[in-house]
Order: C-alpha cells, then sequence, then structure tokens
C-alpha cells in the first residue's frame, strides 16, 4: 500500500522532477560501458573488456605502464619504488612504498599481502592468468616492505607480469579471506578508486581513494553503468546523462561522435588483432600450397577500408604492432590472387574448394569474415560460415570443430605471451596445457623458448622475429587487421595524461583525472 | 467453482514439471562453457576443469537433473553460477520492476484500447474507424524497440521530459515513476493496438445481434446499448485477448528493458543466457512459467465474472 501511495505521489510530479533535477555538487563521472552486468571485479579472474576497464581504475601493480601508454621497456614504479635484480637475473627484489593503504579500511599493504596476491595470480585453480607466472619459483616476503621473486627461468618480460595488468594486479589478502565468494562484487585493492555499491544489472558506483599514495582523486565518484544497447548507451551520451563512452569500433560511430558538440573520441591501443588461424592438420588445410592461397587471397587494405582507415590498420606480423618483440617487417604474403589460383590449381583445386568455419554472430567479427568470405570466392575458395551464438563459438571452437578460426585478441605487449599462447606447440587446443593454438603449429616452439631463456634482449627479439618468419611463410595463420579501442567523452573529462594506449583497453581514471 | 479452481491448479503442476525438465535439458544441449565465460579465454585446462567442478558441471547430466529437481522441489531455485548468490534473491530484485512495467502497460492498453475499440465499432467504415485501425495496425507493425528508440528521440532528447536510461533512484519514488512511464507507454502502445482490434471486431459482432436491435427500437439511448448491453457479451474475447497478450507483453518488456536500460525480468534473462548461467536460466523459466499458468488460470475465473454461464456450468 505504502508503495502504492508513494507511485501515485511520485506520478503527479515526474515530468517536472525529471526535468528540473538538481546537479549534483560532487564531481561525479557517469560512464557507459557496452554490458548487461558485472563479470567480475576479481583482477585474477576476469578477462573480459567491460571488467578490465573498471579494475585499471581500483588497483596497482608492483609497477605499471606509464598512463596513456603500453611500452614494456617503460614500465615505471608503482607499489615497489625500487628493486634490484641478482646477476642472473633470476631473483627479483622489490622494495614497497610504505603507507600505502587497501580500500574500505583493509589496513596497510605490505609484503604480505603481495606474496599472497602473487601466489593467487598463479594458482591454476584460481587465476585466469596463471600460465604467465608458470616460471616462477618461489615469492616471498623478506621484510614488511620487501618482496623477493625467484625464477625457475627468466621470464622474457618479468616486469610485464607485474604490471598493473591481470595478475599483476595486487589484492589485499584481508579482503580476500574476508569476502570469500563476496570478493567477485566487493574487491578491494589500493587504487585511487575503490567500490562503494554494486546494483545488479544496472551499475557500479566508485568512490575516490582520498588517501591515495599519489594524491587524492579530484574526482570523487564514478558510476559505471552497464547499457548493453548501442542505440540507448548512445542517446544517453546524446542527452549527457553519461559523460564517458565506450564506443562502437566502426567509422561511422567515430565520424557521427566526431560531430556531437563538446565531445573528443578516443581511438587508442593497443590494437587487437584479428588472425585467420589455419588448422594444418585437417584437410585440405593441411597442404602448405592451399594455406598459401588463402593468404595471397586476402586483401588486407580492402579489409581496412571496409573497417574504417579511423579505427582499423593493416597488421605487421602474427604478432600486434608495438608489442616488445613484433617484427615490423614480417614477409607477410602480399595480396595476389593470381598466385592463389595458382597454387590452388598445383594443389589439385583448379576447380575451386569448399572449407568451412564456424564463426561468431558478434557483428565486427562476422562482417569481417563476411569480407573474406567474398574475397576468397574470387579465387575459388567456397568459405561456409557456421554461425553461430558467441559463447558457443568460443566453446567448438575449443573443440577443434572449426578448421579456420577467426580469433582478434590483446595481450600483455611482449611477442613472447602473443607466440606462446597462439602458436606454441603447449597452447594447442585440446590439450591439457591448451590455450588458443588453434592452427596446430609447432614450427617455432624452439625459437620461441630460446627467446624465454636468453638474458639478452637484441638475441631476444631476434629470435622472436625468427618465431614470426616462420610462422608467417608456414601459414599457420593469415593477420587480417587490426582493431583499435573507441570510446568517447566530454571535453569537461581531462584524463591528465595523452591517451595512446591502455591495456585495460579503456581510458585510465586516476588522480590526475578532472572533471569541469 | 472452488473444485474448479483446484482442478486448474492440479494440471498446473504436471504442467511446471514439464516445463522444467524440458528447460533443464535444453539449457544444457546448447554449446557454450560457463567456466570458460567465467574465466576468460586465457584460463587454463586447470582453472576451466576446477570451476566445472565447483559448479557441478563434470557431473553426469542424470545426476545433475535429480540434483536439480530435487533442490527445485524444495522450492529452493539454485544458486546463480556466476553470481553465487540465490536465483530467488536476484529474482526479487528485479521482479518489482517487471511488474509495474507490464502491468502499467497493461492498465495503458485497456483503458485506451477498450474504448478506441468500441468507438470505432460504433463508427464503422467513417474516419475514427479508419484512424483507429491505422493506429492498430502502426502498433503491431512496429517492433518494440523501434517504438522504443522513437519515444526517447523524441521525449529524452527532444523535448527532455525524461531520461534515457530508466533507471530509478534508491530511495526515490519520483524518479521511479519518471523512469517508468516511457517504458509503460512502449509496450502499452502495443496492448492498446491488441485490444483495440478484438474489441472492435466483438462489439461489431455483438452490435447485429436482435437483441440490441430490440432495444435500440424501443428507444434504449445509445450509451446504454453499448455499454450495458453490448459490452457485457462483447467481454469475453476481449478478457481472452487481455490474458494471452499478458505473456506477449512479458515477452516484449525484454526488448523494452534492454531499450530502457532497466532492470527486469528480460534483462535478466538475457543476461543468464549470453553468460550460459544454467541455474539462472532454469529458475527464471520456472518463474515465467508460473506467471503464464497463473495468469492462465486468473482469465478463465474473470470468465466466469462476466459470462454466469460459465459459473453455471
Amino acid at each position: 500500500m505504502r508503495y502504492l501511495a508513494s507511485m501515485a505521489a511520485g506520478l503527479a510530479g515526474a515530468v517536472l522532477l525529471a526535468a528540473t533535477l538538481p546537479a549534483d555538487a560532487q564531481k561525479v563521472l557517469n560512464v557507459g560501458m557496452a554490458a548487461a552486468d558485472l563479470g567480475s571485479l576479481d583482477p585474477h579472474r576476469t578477462a573480459t573488456t567491460p571488467d578490465k576497464a573498471i579494475i585499471g581504475w581500483m588497483f596497482n601493480g608492483l609497477v605499471r605502464f606509464k598512463p596513456g601508454t603500453m611500452n614494456p621497456e617503460a614500465i615505471e614504479p608503482d607499489l615497489a619504488q625500487s628493486w634490484d635484480t641478482s646477476p642472473d637475473q633470476l631473483t627479483w627484489t622489490f622494495h614497497l612504498r610504505k603507507g600505502v593503504q587497501c580500500n574500505n579500511g583493509y589496513g596497510e599493504l605490505n609484503a604480505d599481502d603481495v606474496v599472497f596476491s602473487l601466489k593467487r595470480a598463479s594458482d591454476p585453480k584460481i587465476s585466469s592468468f596463471s600460465s604467465d607466472y608458470a616460471d616462477v619459483a618461489s615469492i616471498e616476503a623478506a621484510d614488511p616492505s620487501t618482496v623477493r621473486i625467484t625464477f625457475k627461468r627468466r621470464p622474457p618480460s618479468v616486469l610485464g607480469i607485474l604490471t598493473n595488468y591481470q595478475g599483476g594486479n595486487i589484492v589485499c589478502k584481508k579482503a580476500v579471506e574476508k569476502l570469500g565468494d563476496d570478493y567477485r562484487t566487493k574487491a578491494v585493492g589500493t587504487g585511487p578508486f575503490a567500490i562503494e555499491e554494486y546494483t545488479p544489472n544496472q551499475s557500479i558506483t566508485l568512490v575516490a581513494n582520498k588517501s591515495y599514495f599519489r594524491g587524492a582523486p579530484k574526482i570523487d565518484r564514478i558510476v559505471y553503468r552497464y547499457i548493453p544497447s548501442d542505440a540507448t548507451r548512445d542517446l544517453a551520451y546524446t542527452s549527457g546523462e553519461i559523460d564517458l563512452i565506450y564506443g562502437r569500433q566502426d567509422q561511422v560511430w567515430v565520424e557521427r561522435m566526431k560531430s556531437v558538440p563538446r565531445t573528443v573520441v578516443d581511438v587508442f591501443g593497443p590494437g587487437e588483432l584479428s588472425d585467420m588461424n589455419l588448422n594444418i592438420t585437417k584437410k585440405p588445410l593441411d597442404d602448405l600450397r592451399v594455406r598459401q592461397a588463402i593468404a595471397y587471397a586476402i586483401n588486407r587494405a580492402e579489409i581496412v577500408k571496409f573497417k574504417g582507415a579511423l579505427t582499423a590498420r593493416e597488421p605487421v606480423s602474427i604478432v600486434p604492432h608495438d608489442y616488445l618483440g613484433t617484427d615490423e617487417n614480417a614477409p607477410l604474403y602480399p595480396y595476389d590472387p593470381t598466385k592463389a589460383k595458382q597454387l590452388l590449381a598445383e594443389a589439385g583445386y583448379a576447380n575451386g574448394l569448399k572449407i568451412s568455419a564456424i564463426q561468431t554472430q558478434l557483428p565486427s567479427m562476422l562482417n569481417t569474415m563476411q569480407v573474406v568470405q567474398a574475397q576468397l570466392k574470387k579465387v575459388g575458395i567456397d568459405l561456409q560460415l557456421d554461425v553461430v551464438d558467441h559463447p558457443t563459438f568460443h566453446a567448438q571452437i575449443r573443440k577443434d570443430l572449426s578448421p579456420i578460426v577467426m580469433y582478434a585478441a590483446a595481450r600483455l605487449p611482449v611477442a613472447d605471451v602473443y607466440l606462446t599462447q597462439f602458436y606454441h606447440s603447449r597452447s594447442i587446443v585440446g590439450t591439457p596445457t591448451a590455450v588458443t593454438n588453434f592452427s596446430h603449429c609447432s614450427v617455432a616452439d624452439q625459437d620461441i623458448d630460446g627467446a624465454r631463456q636468453t638474458t639478452d634482449s637484441a638475441k631476444q627479439k631476434a629470435l622472436w622475429k625468427e618465431a614470426q618468419d616462420k610462422l608467417v611463410k608456414e601459414v599457420c595463420a593469415v593477420p587480417l587487421y587490426e582493431q583499435l579501442q573507441v570510446w568517447a567523452h566530454r571535453d569537461k573529462l581531462n584524463y591528465g595524461y595523452k591517451l595512446d594506449a591502455s591495456l585495460t583497453l579503456g581510458p585510465i581514471i586516476n588522480e590526475q583525472s578532472t572533471l569541469q | 467453482m472452488l473444485t474448479y479452481v483446484v482442478k486448474r491448479l492440479l494440471v498446473a503442476v504436471p504442467t511446471l514439471l514439464a516445463v522444467l525438465t524440458v528447460v533443464f535439458f535444453f539449457v544444457r544441449i546448447a554449446p557454450g562453457d560457463p567456466a570458460l565465460i567465467i574465466l576468460g579465454d586465457q584460463a587454463s585446462q586447470q582453472a576451466l576443469a576446477a570451476v566445472r567442478h565447483d559448479l557441478g558441471l563434470d557431473q553426469p547430466l542424470p545426476i545433475q537433473y535429480v540434483d536439480f529437481m530435487s533442490t527445485v522441489l524444495k522450492g529452493d531455485l539454485g544458486t546463480s553460477l556466476v553470481t553465487h548468490r540465490p536465483v530467488w534473491g536476484e529474482v526479487a530484485n528485479v521482479l518489482p520492476y517487471t511488474i509495474e512495467l507490464t502491468l502499467s502497460a497493461l492498465v495503458i492498453g485497456v483503458a485506451l484500447g477498450l474504448p478506441l475499440g468500441i468507438a470505432a465499432a460504433r463508427h464503422r467504415n467513417r474516419p475514427l474507424d479508419y484512424a483507429a485501425r491505422i493506429f492498430s495496425l502502426l502498433g503491431l507493425s512496429f517492433p518494440a524497440f523501434v517504438s522504443a528508440i522513437m519515444l526517447l528521440l523524441a521525449f529524452a532528447i527532444e523535448l527532455r521530459w525524461f531520461p534515457v536510461i530508466s533507471e530509478a533512484r534508491t530511495g526515490d519514488p519520483l524518479s521511479r515513476v519518471s523512469a517508468l512511464i516511457l517504458p509503460a507507454v512502449n509496450l502499452g502502445l502495443i496492448m492498446v493496438a491488441y485490444v483495440m482490434r478484438v474489441a472492435r471486431s466483438s462489439m461489431l459482432g455483438v452490435l447485429g445481434e436482435d437483441y440490441i436491435r430490440t432495444a435500440r427500437s424501443k428507444g434504449v439511448p445509445a450509451r446504454v446499448v453499448i455499454w450495458r448491453h453490448a459490452l457485457g457479451n462483447a467481454l469475453i474475447p476481449i478478457v481472452t485477448v487481455v490474458g494471452l497478450y499478458l505473456g506477449v507483453l512479458i515477452g516484449n518488456s525484454v526488448l523494452t528493458e534492454i531499450v530502457f536500460n532497466r532492470p527486469g525480468l528480460g534483462k535478466l534473462i538475457v543476461n543468464s543466457l549470453n553468460q550460459r548461467d544454467y541455474t539462472m536460466l532454469e529458475g527464471l523459466m520456472v518463474i515465467y512459467a508460473f506467471i503464464i499458468v497463473t495468469v492462465n488460470l486468473l482469465t478463465d475465473l474473470t470468465y466466469g465474472l462476466v459470462d454466469p454461464r460459465v459459473r453455471q456450468r
């Protein structure tokens, strides 16, 4: 009855109220994200874009990528203020900042928290990123402000796996132990913003961590709204209900948003590289000539033109641009349909051939494959697409059911990560150590492993280049294009740094960011 | 009447059990791995296996089925695979939003559709009739998501009377009403179209009956003929449509909730489907089935109220 009464009372003034709501005195940043709900705020568990963006505002690593960049060679201190390495580079000692507070009243962060966090990130039963820490031999607290990490073998980028990215995000031990399953929605870190409220299927509210060790944030709150409908998100931005919007990765959207007054469109890295992985164990793809024919038939410039030059770029290798160790001059096959037809004829397919592929119905991936389908058709390859929903796609490609797998990904920007996960025999789908090697290629195993073991940076890069060249020549995958990240914001929001790249796939909002 | 109600309730039990069984197997036949969705595409096989074990998904299907049925029959819909919270709790959070949306749409549908249908019947083949029929056709033709966008463009963007995001602020009933109006109108317009068409055709049938002609020839005023003599007999098909389309409304509320970014069962079900949250999906299906069975029962009972012959049978 009280409910009905309040509804009736509200009805009278509803329209007026909606039009005349007073402005909030606090600096509240409203964000619109393309998702229906939170997956998880646990940084060691989640890998989805909507979760990663918000996690980037709540956590720190021992070290960090400078805001707005993703260069592993310019990593800077974060929770650790300095570090030493042993001569063999197998033991790393990190000296922690003192006085860093865990959010939500969980006390001062110390070495125990860091040890607990990194061990948790290494635990394959808990962490989605445990393979990044496979080389770790031990993690121990030498004293309350010193953490010592010993490696069995030197990982390709020690600092890379200790950044504020995925497993490198440091969680507060007491909070994880106390919250249990609830940590998923009440995660506690040491970042500039802390969880205040989670409303399922609607929003997450973060509040500024006034005792943040780099200084109190100038934005008081962030309301991260889940708005799955693209049209509604755009309209909410137009109406002024959100200030920062996750964009559609297409040219038309960028051009339209650029025409919206007082709007800044952000197009930044990392580029998510879309590769077409070819299963070299399945007929007819077990014939190198057929794989080469496919590579020659792909017109990458046309794909980029289709996706839009403002948001997409041509790949340079089977590892994305700007990663540590990317071969910027990999011997990618040029577009040459005549050569493709000739190779098909040599392989016994002069009259063409039919190949099928399971494909997600996710529009951005499906429309790319439809362009590929048209390009292959021109040389006589009939690519049949079995379109399924996205969860089904992921489940089926991991059962090795699709001879061709188009996959788009961005990873820690070190060539080893991409090469290991996609092209090392350890990662072949269907095996106990599977990750995402859909091609079943193993031609570059020695080079990938060799690069991991060497401490000579030049030699490491040479081995990675060698690995990429071999994989390209073997046509384990055909790179199609790189998709850049697209967001837009009101000009009253200033990030406080230049946004060229962000591994969380969203702008970092921190103590430097302001909202006028 | 009581026997009738008891009989109907007893029939509902096997219906719900059948729905439970079908839903259980359908959601599991659908490809997709909840563990992979929870952990992401870089998770190790070990991590995936651990999550599958925690969720009980590594058990044989018959054992999962028996576990599921025994839990549900105890009145417990289980725990969400993704949020680890009770399904009842998750549903209880959003159910009021869906109920207020569908009931508001129903009220709008009947309040506008019934008089429009009667007016169209009274003025058959005249401008008012044509206008009402065109309006009805438009209402039926426009998908809910298209009309929703048009309403948002007009009233949230141009006129700025309402917010785009229909999210009520906690402890603020005014914002709740404000957030309800556009979605309710969007859903209600579809209902107006349905009710108007049926009311019109039903009234046309009744208005041609001998007893109506007799009443008119006796000089009974038109208003009385329509509202007292004709409407009572025309109501049965209208009640049927309202009952049937309440189910359609609940279905359409999925799109309305998504476009207006409004919490509700529809949004929850789409999200659960994308996340392959089996227990949540099963729980939601049970609730949907229960709502449909209840609405059908209430519809049948309403027949008895509007038509004494049904009561006598």
